[in-house]
């Protein structure tokens, strides 16, 4: 199993006021799964994110990741962790405008350690894959928000992360450009990546293969998303 | 992650914002620039006093005669005083340890000439040895010899100043001057010789280039005193083996010349090595209080930087977030700001220092103030600006490290 949720608490204090974000999330997450997580503002399902993500860490309850328990590690271990493990794709992008495409991509191999000759080729790699190799040179306030977005999906690609995470991808595009992104999302599942995508947009959920509610800080329905696991099927059927 | 890779990164946040990092560096600049402008001068007086005291040399005792009206005069011979005399000179050389030689000068102020040319100027009768003594040098020929001196010859060595005044490029070795009714032929011309125009304790200060030497003998055989009462002699150079025995020997020989005059107070001593050691105890305070008024503009050059980088910080926190979601640890966000603060002190350090050598160069050349900048100096100022940077970029490091990632990266 690759995630594994139990009990999952989130607390955030206000002044003298717990204010419950989580409260109590049992959740399991396979590989090569293709998950939504939906629900109103307000619901929790952010802070899931941010707890999935490593960049916060949960008040109490058990997070999991292959087999290792997140909760314990200290700060240098969850940069490693978010450094390795998580691709980021943020709804406005965050990438670096002073950098241009490529550096952008380089960056999270700059961390890792990466050698130089080998980030930029990697780099390359991933910007080809989303098909923006021409725009290596650009800088994001020359690109436009679909290309920008993809820019931020080849940097969460490159590390070869165990998880993809999104945050409401496609809020801050065009309606046409959110749908080339979830198709690039659909090609970057069948090709074995996890997909965790964070949205309150139906179209954009029905994408995935399972869609979880979350309704105050807890899981309130998690199913199969029946049509297109069935497409998932057919497909099979005919390649077998 | 590479320290190439954190200085790269680190000169991109800079070269992004020339203007206000040219700002934030102008702290620095000015720091480092005073504080070697301001030793550049401090090691110029130094070497300038040391110059003055050397020429009067540091191993040297010198016994002048008080100067004093013929009242005066009359009163100390009344008094039994005969004034400075060769037999002083000759007394000290005998009796008083460590001394090594004694060099007695006769001085009269009078006109020499060469043929419709005068000029006035202050003859010295002296021994052969004078001038070692005295550390001078001979320019051109040679000095009084021993042979010169035993048989009162009419010769003369000329000081710079009037071998130019009277011969004006010409070699004036073999020529004649005519001081009061006799006529001497020159042997030498003394090297040029720095006027000073401070006076060294009873030694007022006068043109060393305007003096002619020439054998004691032949100045007390020769030519006439101005009146009775002047002493046999003006001053007695005496040179100590040892500077660590100066004030020793200055005891001795005040004691001696005390019984000799009758303890008339007609004569003075000066130690040059002492009033140098002395001045250069001033100039020590004078020094430390300058330094640390240049250090002080260093001091506010660094708060800017930290005060230019907290902001920056704040500017950036949602870089940091996005640097720390995809990974960067705390100690590359740290180092990242750490260096981007001693990259501008070093960048400030170094524009200071340009700017601290053309200042001390220029000071030395459009003012009368001598300057001289040291290697150390230089290093100290350079050194120093970097520890601001390091010491004035942490807390504003330490705080964009300590950010955290969920908070920064939704910061707005």
């Amino acid at each position: 199993m690759l995630i594994e949720i139990s009990q999952l608490v989130k607390n955030y204090e206000i002044g003298d006021l717990l204010v419950p974000a989580l409260n109590g999330v049992d959740l399991q997450i396979d590989q090569n799964e293709y998950v939504a997580i939906m629900g109103p503002s307000g619901s929790g399902k952010s802070t899931l994110m941010n707890i999935l993500g490593c960049l916060d860490t949960p008040s109490s309850g058990i997070y999991k990741f292959r087999g290792r328990r997140v909760s314990d590690l200290n700060d240098d271990e969850l940069s490693r962790m978010r450094n390795k493990e998580i691709g980021f794709i943020f709804q406005n992008f965050n990438l670096l405008p002073k950098m241009t495409s490529l550096q952008n991509v380089e960056l999270p191999l700059m961390y890792a350690g990466v050698p130089r000759s080998e980030r930029r080729e990697r780099a390359i790699e991933a910007l080809e894959k989303v098909s923006l190799a021409d725009r290596m040179d650009h800088k994001p306030s020359e690109l436009s928000g679909g290309q920008r977005q993809r820019v931020a999906i080849a940097r969460a690609l490159v590390t070869k992360p165990g998880i993809l995470l999104a945050d409401e991808p496609t809020g801050a595009l065009d309606s046409k450009t959110g749908v080339e992104i979830m198709a690039l999302f659909d090609e970057l599942h069948r090709e074995g990546n996890t997909l965790i995508v964070i949205t309150h947009e139906r179209e954009v959920a029905e994408y995935s293969r399972r869609i979880i509610f979350i309704k105050d800080g807890k899981i309130s329905s998690d199913e199969k998303n029946i049509r297109k696991a069935d497409a998932d099927q057919a497909i099979l059927r005919t390649r077998g | 992650m590479q320290f190439d890779e954190i200085i790269r990164i680190a000169l991109h946040a800079l070269l992004d914002h020339k203007f206000r990092s040219f700002l934030t560096m102008l702290g620095i600049i000015f720091g480092v620039a005073s504080v070697i402008a301001m030793l550049s001068i401090g090691e110029g007086a130094k070497r300038e006093a040391i110059a003055k005291y050397q020429d009067l040399g540091v191993n040297n005792i010198i016994v002048r005669e008080r100067n004093m009206s013929d009242a005066e005069l009359e009163e100390v011979r009344a008094k039994f005083s005969q004034g400075l005399s060769l037999l002083d000179a000759q007394t000290i050389l005998e009796i008083v340890p460590s001394v090594e030689a004694v060099a007695p000068q006769a001085e009269k102020e009078t006109e020499a000439k060469v043929g419709d040319r005068s000029a006035n100027s202050t003859v010295i009768g002296v021994t052969p040895d004078f001038i070692e003594i005295l550390n001078y040098e001979v320019g051109e020929g040679s000095f009084i010899t021993r042979e010169q001196y035993d048989n009162n010859m009419k010769v003369c060595v000329l000081g710079a100043g009037l071998a130019k005044a009277f011969f004006s490029g010409q070699s004036p070795l073999g020529q004649m001057v005519k001081i009061e009714d006799q006529w001497l032929e020159v042997i030498g011309v003394m090297k040029s010789k720095a006027v000073f125009t401070e006076t060294v304790g009873e030694l007022a200060s006068r043109d060393l280039n305007n003096d002619v030497y020439i054998p004691l003998t032949t100045f007390n055989k020769r030519l006439g005193k101005t009146n009775k009462l002047v002493s046999e002699i003006k001053q007695i150079t005496v040179k100590v083996t040892d500077s660590g025995k100066l004030i020793e020997c200055s005891e001795v020989i005040r004691s001696l010349i005390d019984r000799h005059h009758f303890n008339n107070q007609d004569y003075s001593i000066v130690i040059p090595y002492e009033l140098l050691k002395q001045e250069e105890n001033e100039r020590r305070i004078y020094n430390f209080l300058l330094g640390a008024i240049a250090a002080i503009s260093l001091l506010v050059g660094g708060i800017g930087i930290m005060n230019i980088m907290l902001a920056t910080v704040m500017e950036r926190t949602r870089e940091i977030g996005i640097r720390r979601a995809i990974g960067a640890r705390k100690k590359d966000i740290m180092s990242q700001f750490v260096i981007e603060a001693v990259a501008i002190s070093i960048t400030g350090g170094l524009i200071g220092v340009l700017l601290g050598l053309s200042l001390s160069f220029g000071i030395s050349l459009f003012t009368n103030v001598t300057t001289y900048v040291r290697l150390y100096s230089v290093l100290i100022a350079f050194t120093f600006s970097v520890l601001v940077g390091i010491c004035f970029g942490y807390l504003p490091a330490k705080k964009a490290a300590d950010l955290k990632p969920i908070e920064s990266i939704r910061y707005e």
